[in-house]
């Protein structure tokens, strides 16, 4: 099979699983279904596997796969642009998307939407791939938007939920947002670029850097920043990057199978994905980056924040993985592209397993998901316990864990950047590495040990999860402990993503890691030996300390600190101002516009106005026809008189 | 010479365009059929005098001696209301009038530009004897024109197929008698011997 | 005096329809009553063949014939296949409509073909003589079959219409051949082409030849102010006819404009583009403005048509090749568009019922929400709403008409698509919200029906991918008008 084929094939085979399972979902059955699918996105890992293998033998491709429709200017097409940085994310993505397969048939199995459930996720994993896979801004616009789609399709999975509807309405509303900007800055580059294709725009983007776009009152910005900011605030939608992060923890509403898919993997990683892939653009602006720094940097430590005071097991993760986002954004701000994609891939495995750990934990608690109310679970479940101990000590850094090596490199790369906000940065992301251990462990020790808190009724039924569950875990945990040693010196030192990812000389602390680079153990050495990682132990120590040993602490520094925990338990205030801000204001605004403008003005004069006057001048237009062939006749010869009379006047 | 068929021109030119007017302004239209032929004749003149004889005797032929004779025929045999046709007439004569003028003063511009007059004052050299314009005519149109002139026969077929389509009807209250079936019926089609149990009288 | 037999090949497929023709007529003599589906048969038989003497003749290069008066090149091909396939379904959507309504003859038959053959003629034609006399066939054979019902006072009125003012209107063009011809002193559309471009003409002479002929053009395509007798017709007609008159008949027109304007009166593009302008800006406003009044939805088709031949102008009045392929693109996606609108009320329609008025579509969902859904379909791509044939059409026309630097036409158009679309979603509204009127269950044929579902996924196929289609066009205008 050639090559071209199975590129085709990545995308196709979920698509054709999703088609048959959503379509033919009766009669296939609840097995045919959850079969066709796990088995189309099994061909999909293999045959991205196959084309690892290629493009590692140095076998890139840039093509055009269906051109859709071509103008005079510009051409519309499908297109793959398969190099390193494609083909991991093809990895990450299929594997993952396999494990979650698998992992739903046992988690879902009495849902009665479950063709429905399977037929969604690979519709995510084709729309998912053909994001990636894309070598074109219009494709990456669609596989941007349709990942968006299905994610909003379920969160509210769970239609009859009142909260479920509220968080995908939320979801949907603020990715709008993000949407927005990634729309506008696709717009600016179709504008003065003249081209969709990415290497076409990378080509001409240094001939552009010193453009500047003229604003209102005198002042110009450079189209290249300009360009970048509204590139990353698509990004920080997808990606859940402060302030436009509040979608993400009520995401949680779905079930947990796809918060570990899209809300953990995969989706929320696409615009980290989609800034690495545009560092020819991000390197050409010191001040998009810089944002990106920021922006980054304070998600990472304000979202881990919140992590330690969530009781609801779910929400821990999800803050975690903002938070992790947030790392991964911070590596992107100082030009560390391959070091965010690395994070990227570890983080998915790991946080995958965690979420999916969470999730057989719920599932043996029959759908409880308050840690308060659990406790002492290891005694009952042992593989979810080692699965998601390995997890927790994957996203604390502990080595050799594949999050140590991720976490490190970026820390180190932050601390040898010299772009402003470093020094912020750099202290964000230390102080990031006591509060994720922190919260990590408090989670693992209040659901896994202790006694156990459950009423006896679910005590009495607890049991370890069926294979279909467990096998996945492992299957995950094994990429937890491993990647980080393997893919470190080949991912961050070596030239792994050739020429799929440029970073300008002097930009970033990654050149002065690759010229300190001893290998992978002396790496760890270094590591054992240096901040973050007696940071990390002080965080599970301290874990172990309150919620452990002396687990009435705790409440009582709640009550000591209670302005601090009311901040941290609305969040930072985030929602209650949006909800009061854009959205008072906006039904506000709503109000008084409909009243005035729409009842009024576009109802009263415009629409009923127009209508009428249309209406009425259809009415005398109608009366035209009067029937009389003479009056036709006349109409005829008039209109030759018309326009003869007109080139009379002209000539 | 030139001044004798440039009076005669004038002449036919002038019947001509009287016999125009009187179309469409008679109020019987037996005369503006009559009008129409005496139209005719004058142009079929005009196209004698331009050597063009087939053409002109065909126009005679055919419309005057065919066409208007059928159509004079219809004419008389319809009752034409006459008053209804010309209702109306006067209230739109004034727009009617004033784009007609506007148009005839646009079009005599024309007809008098440079390249026409142009070609008056040049005219055309008169054929050599002998030249027969039947001949010429059948020659092109028979070679060079093959395929217009298959164009027309079928347009001329269409036109019967919408002829006999349009007005042919069988009509089926009318009683014919068709003689085949008359022969060809028998005995055994016509009737039925069914043989009855006799009945006793009790 | 020799004569050498002309190049039959390129005008085969004519040859071919005009004997099968020919054979048709009388074959039908001798078919009776009871089994006039033979004639029905013969008749798709010959267009199929037909449509395959079009495909096995192609050769992708311009070639004339007979003495130069017929052209056969790439844009001739597919402009006429679009033709015989337009009339092969029209007589497959007509044929249980005609059996109720006396109509199932063979004359229908052979007009139609009649008709067709009149289109391929124009299509083809290379000088005003073949031009105008394709055109007389076919308004000839139009003005018969629009009569053909002959108890129908409706009917015969509107044919009367269509007489008269196309015998005005084929005056008009006459008359402004005949000012070219004295202008440049030929007739072949090439060498009138050549004399006007070096510049021997008289421009006045031109222009006042020009525009007659516009007007005669103009009138063919039913755009303001020559479109007098469109709704009359549309409404007055069997529609089975009003089918046929509304699809084909509009390809012809466009080649004849093509012909005319894109060939023989190029070098004047200064001058018929602002003609078009007037005539395209009156067409869209009048047709979609009158569209929203009507209550038949015949009627209400007529003036949407006037509304998309306002369209079509724009793509032909831009003068770039590019501007000819989306006008080309525009009639074909009407075409298919037409089919269908007209199709469905086919298909609607019984034995005594038209199904002719906007309410007899109240509820229809609630009926069959297959034909709603089709319908849908259909009423959204000529609103030209995206994911349809119709969008596509119109912004490959209004594209062109941007790149001629014209923007304020685009406006315009855009504007007035905005009218239209008012009356495309009245028609949505009152099949999907309405209660309906009746309750009879909807019987049609299986072909009719398959057909339409093909008819109405070509629609939505061509909507998401109309790469193919337009690659025709722009292949088959290119290699006509440029080498």
């Amino acid at each position: 099979m050639s090559m071209y084929s199975l590129y085709l094939l990545v995308p196709l085979a979920p698509l054709a699983g999703s088609l048959l399972a959503g379509l033919l979902g009766k009669k296939l059955g609840r097995n045919g279904s959850h079969w066709v699918t796990t088995l189309g996105v099994a061909i999909s890992f293999l045959a991205s596997i196959l084309i690892a293998q290629d493009v590692f033998a140095g076998h890139s491709f840039n093509g055009t796969v269906y051109t859709w429709l071509t103008t005079q200017n510009v051409s519309l097409v499908v297109g793959f642009l398969i190099d390193p940085l494609t083909v991991t994310m093809m990895l990450v993505v299929t594997f993952v998307s396999l494990m979650v397969h698998i992992y739903t048939i046992g988690y879902m199995h009495e849902d009665p939407g479950y063709q429905r459930f399977f037929s969604y996720i690979s519709l995510f994993t084709f729309s998912m791939l053909m994001l990636v896979m894309s070598n074109n801004f219009l494709q990456l616009f669609f596989g941007w938007e349709a990942v968006g789609l299905v994610s909003y399709l379920l969160i509210g999975f769970w239609y009859t939920r009142p909260t479920a509807i509220y968080a995908n309405l939320k979801a949907f509303l603020v990715n709008r947002v993000g949407d927005m900007g990634f729309l506008l800055g696709i717009g600016l580059i179709l504008a003065h670029f003249g081209s969709l294709d990415y290497a076409t725009v990378f080509q001409r983007a240094p001939l552009l850097v010193h453009d500047t776009l003229s604003l209102t009152g005198g002042t110009s910005v450079s189209l290249m920043t300009l360009v970048c900011v509204l590139l990353f605030i698509g990004a920080m939608g997808k990606s859940a990057q402060m302030p436009l992060h509040v979608w993400l923890p009520d995401s949680m509403e779905g079930p947990t199978p796809i918060s570990a898919l899209i809300h953990a993997a995969t989706m929320v990683t696409a615009g980290i994905f989609m800034v690495s892939r545009m560092s020819p653009l991000f390197e050409l602006s010191e001040t998009a980056r810089v944002v990106v720094l920021v922006i980054g940097a304070s998600t990472a430590l304000f979202m881990a924040f919140l992590g330690i005071i969530q009781t609801d097991i779910k929400r821990v993760v999800a803050y975690s993985t903002l938070s992790q986002l947030g790392y991964m954004t911070v590596a992107l701000g100082v030009s560390a592209y391959p070091i965010a994609i690395f994070h990227l891939g570890t983080h998915a495995f790991f946080k995958a397993l965690l979420f999916l750990g969470a999730g057989s934990v719920i599932h043996a608690m029959h759908h409880e998901q308050d840690m308060r109310h659990m406790g002492g679970l290891r005694k009952y479940m042992p593989i979810t316990y080692v699965t998601a101990l390995v997890g927790s000590l994957a996203l604390a850094g502990i080595p050799p864990f594949a999050g140590f090596f991720s976490k490190d490199a970026i820390i180190e790369a932050v601390r040898a950047s010299h772009i402003p906000g470093a020094d912020y940065a750099a202290f964000a992301v230390l102080a990031g590495v006591f509060v994720t251990a922190f919260y990590s462990f408090r989670m693992l020790f209040m659901t896994f040990h202790g006694k156990p808190r459950m009423d006896h009724h679910t005590q009495e039924h607890l049991h370890e999860s069926p294979a279909v569950i467990t096998i996945p875990l492992v299957l995950l945990a094994i990429p937890s402990v491993i990647t980080g040693y393997l893919y470190m010196e080949p991912m961050v030192i070596g030239h792994y993503f050739g020429d799929a990812i440029q970073v300008l000389p002097g930009h970033g602390g990654l050149e002065e890691m690759r010229a300190h680079w001893q290998g992978v153990g002396e790496f760890i050495q270094e590591g054992v030996l240096s901040l973050p990682f007696w940071l990390a132990l002080a965080g599970i120590a301290s874990a172990a300390a309150l919620y452990l040993k002396w687990t009435h602490i705790p409440a009582l520094i709640q009550q000591r600190l209670s302005g601090l925990y009311t901040v941290l338990d609305n969040k930072y205030y985030f929602d209650r101002f949006n909800e009061v801000f854009f959205a008072g204001g906006a039904r506000c605004l709503g109000t008084g516009l409909w009243n005035v403008g729409d009842i009024k003005v576009i109802d009263g004069w415009l629409v009923n106005g127009s209508a009428n006057l249309i209406g009425r001048f259809s009415q005398r237009l109608r009366r035209v026809q009067t029937g009389f062939i003479y009056h036709y006749a006349f109409i005829m010869i008039f209109g030759v008189f018309i326009l003869m009379s007109l080139w009379f006047v002209k000539a | 010479m030139i001044d004798f068929s440039l009076l005669i021109f004038y002449g036919f030119s002038l019947v001509l365009l009287a016999a125009g007017v009187g179309v469409i302004t008679a109020r019987n239209p037996v005369h503006a059929a009559l009008f129409l032929v005496l139209a005719f004749f004058s142009g079929s003149g005009i196209w004698m005098m331009l050597e063009a004889e087939f053409l002109s005797i065909a126009l005679v032929l055919v419309y005057v001696g065919a066409v208007m004779v059928l159509f004079l025929f219809v004419v008389m045999m319809l009752n034409i209301d006459l008053d209804r046709l010309r209702e109306g007439f006067w209230k739109h004569l004034p727009l009617g009038a004033g784009v007609a003028v506007l148009m005839v003063v646009e079009m005599i511009l024309v007809v008098t530009s440079r390249q026409f007059s142009a070609l008056g004052r040049e005219g055309s050299a008169p054929a050599g004897v002998g030249i027969s314009n039947t001949r010429e005519l059948g020659l092109v149109l028979y070679t060079d024109y093959v395929y217009p002139f298959e164009l027309a026969a079928v347009i001329l077929l269409v036109a019967i197929v919408a002829a006999i389509a349009l007005t042919l009807r069988r009509r089926k209250d009318s009683r014919h008698l068709d003689p085949s079936t008359q022969i060809k019926a028998q005995a055994r089609d016509r009737i039925r011997i069914v043989s009855m149990r006799a009945e006793k009288d009790h | 005096m020799t004569f050498a037999t002309p190049n039959l090949v390129p005008a085969y497929p004519e040859i071919f329809l005009l004997v099968a023709l020919g054979a048709i007529l009388l074959f039908d003599l001798f078919v009776a009553e009871t089994s006039r589906f033979l004639t029905y048969a013969y008749t798709q038989l010959a267009l199929l063949a037909t449509a395959g003497f079009l495909v096995l003749g192609a050769t992708g290069s311009v070639l004339t014939t007979f003495n130069g008066m017929f052209i056969d090149d790439p844009m001739a091909r597919t402009l006429k296949l679009v033709g015989v396939v337009a009339v092969a379904l029209t007589l497959a959507y007509s044929r249980a409509y005609n059996q109720q309504r006396g109509l199932y003859r063979g004359e229908f038959y052979a007009l139609i073909l009649f008709a067709l053959l009149g289109i391929m003629v124009m299509i083809s034609a290379n000088h005003f003589l073949t031009l105008y006399l394709g055109l007389e066939l076919l308004s000839l054979s139009l003005c018969a079959l629009i009569a053909l019902q002959r108890d129908s006072a409706r009917a015969t009125e509107a044919a009367m219409k269509y007489f008269v003012l196309a015998a005005l209107a084929s005056g008009l063009l006459l008359y402004g051949m005949s000012m070219l011809y004295g202008a440049t002193g030929s007739l072949n559309l090439g060498l009138v082409a050549n004399a006007i471009s070096s510049g021997a003409a008289d421009p006045a002479i031109l222009v006042f030849g020009l525009v007659f002929v516009v007007a005669g053009l103009a009138f063919k395509l039913g755009v303001v102010p020559f479109h007098m007798w469109v709704p009359d017709v549309y409404e007055g007609s069997p529609t089975a006819v009003t089918l046929f008159v509304s699809t084909a008949p509009k390809v012809a027109a466009f080649a004849f404009f093509m012909r005319m304007l894109g060939g023989a009166l190029s070098p004047m593009v200064a001058d018929w583009q602002s003609m078009l302008v007037i005539v395209a800006m009156l067409s869209m406003l009048v047709g979609n403005v009158t569209a929203i009044a009507q209550t038949n939805i015949k009627r209400m088709l007529a003036y949407s048509t006037i509304s998309h031949m306002g369209f079509l102008l724009l793509g032909i009045l831009s003068g770039s090749v590019g501007g000819f392929a989306a006008a080309m693109f525009y009639v074909v996606a009407y075409v298919l568009m037409s089919l269908g609108g007209f199709g469905l009320i086919l298909l609607l329609s019984r034995d005594g019922f038209e199904a002719d008025q906007l309410e007899d579509l109240k509820g229809l969902n609630k009926r069959s929400p297959w034909y709603a859904f089709m319908m849908l379909l259909i009423m959204i791509s000529m609103a030209g709403v995206p994911v349809s044939v119709g969008f596509f059409a119109k912004l490959a026309v209004l594209s062109a008409v941007l790149d001629a630097g014209m923007t304020w036409l685009v406006v315009y158009a855009v504007l007035m698509s905005l009218i239209g679309a008012f009356y495309y979603l009245r028609v949505i509204k009152i099949m999907y919200m309405d209660e309906p009127l009746q309750t009879e269950p909807l019987v049609a044929e299986t072909d009719h029906r398959i057909l339409m579902v093909l008819n109405a996924m070509a629609i939505l196929l061509l909507g998401v991918l109309p790469q193919p289609l337009f690659d025709l066009c722009t292949i088959s205008i290119t290699h006509s008008f440029h080498g």
